[in-house]
């Protein structure tokens, strides 16, 4: 690999780590709670046959992808990135500054074990069916995220196997993490690693952008730690704004 | 027919969770492809254009959604 292509190749590989990891932490504390309430077998099917799902998508977009040209694939992905990555940049700021509060992993594993509970008993189905279900649905919706930031930090630069394996690490990190503690991982830093990966989603949705519509940028690669950069003091600094109340009153 | 819809929503959800956010967003990328391709403008300044508008749009999101929150 040549040595600019790491400038790309590593915040691809890290930004699919920690992506992924966020988002497999959450399905975890749901897969978690399926497994406490109803043992085992029916959360590791639900999350098993979701699994398949999402691989299943995967090997279907992948070879569409490769049929789009670069240009307009670099336009599509950037934009879709810039959407997502500053959706996320946003609300880590807003957590962050203590507007909104933070994703409590702990409350989310209580509301959930409540939720399976007060289903099963309102339609008298068998909880077991219930449980898979939900463990299917947490794994689906939030595989679903893992596999968009894969392919759009991947696909623009043929990076998709390197940012695969970096999704992967973070899914297996989690689990074992998981497995170990054997209870929700409220003690991640989630909001610091969104806030880390809004900044590297935008900077990647700016540079693809830019590439689709035939920007070429200095540096090349690199330009996209500068970039980076600028979104992560941007939003530190907003956030730091939105701590002092009388600068943002409302009018 | 209930987790098809948990499944769009949660597509939706993505890429649209604050509408205007998402409006400008778009909005800046058609500004900036107009620069750049009708009116001929070097690729570099839209380039620019582009990183200095996403900054501004973020600042301009979160500063709104925090006199939202602290109004209601």
């Amino acid at each position: 690999m040549e040595i600019t292509s790491w400038g790309i190749a590593a915040p691809a590989v890290i930004a699919a780590f920690v992506a992924s990891a966020v988002e497999v932490v959450e399905a975890f504390t749901i897969v978690l709670a399926v497994g406490s309430l109803r043992g085992w077998r029916p959360a590791v099917l639900g999350t098993f046959v979701a699994l398949g799902m999402l691989a299943l998508l995967t090997i279907a977009l992948g070879p569409l992808l490769d049929r789009v040209p670069l240009h307009l694939l670099q336009l599509v992905v950037g934009v879709l990135l810039l959407l997502f990555g500053m959706g996320w940049l946003r609300k880590a700021v807003l957590r962050s500054a203590g507007v909104i509060p933070l994703h409590d992993e702990d409350a989310a594993f209580a509301a959930e074990t409540e939720f399976l509970a007060e289903e099963a008993r309102r339609k008298h189905a068998s909880l077991d069916w219930i449980a898979g279900l939900a463990a299917f649905k947490a794994v689906l919706l939030e595989g679903l995220e893992v596999v968009f930031i894969v392919i759009a930090v991947g696909a623009g630069r043929g990076l998709l196997w390197p940012a695969s394996l970096g999704a992967l690490a973070a899914c297996v990190a989690v689990l074992a993490v998981g497995m170990l503690v054997h209870r929700p991982l409220s003690r991640v830093p989630e909001n610091t690693l969104k806030f880390g990966v809004g900044v590297m989603l935008s900077a990647f949705g700016v540079f693809w952008t830019g590439e689709g519509l035939g920007v070429e940028w200095p540096g090349q690669d690199l330009v996209l730690i500068v970039i980076a950069a600028l979104f992560l003091a941007t939003g530190v600094a907003t956030a730091a704004l939105l701590r002092r109340p009388a600068l943002v009153s409302p009018r | 027919m209930t987790l098809l819809r948990d499944i769009i929503s949660e597509l939706v959800a993505m890429f649209l969770a604050d509408f205007r956010l998402s409006g400008a967003i778009l909005a800046l990328v058609l500004l900036v492809a107009g620069l750049i391709r009708a009116a001929g403008a070097e690729p570099l300044i839209g380039g620019g254009a582009l990183l200095a508008g996403s900054l501004l749009i973020l600042v301009e999101a979160a500063v709104r959604e925090a006199r939202r929150q602290r109004r209601s």
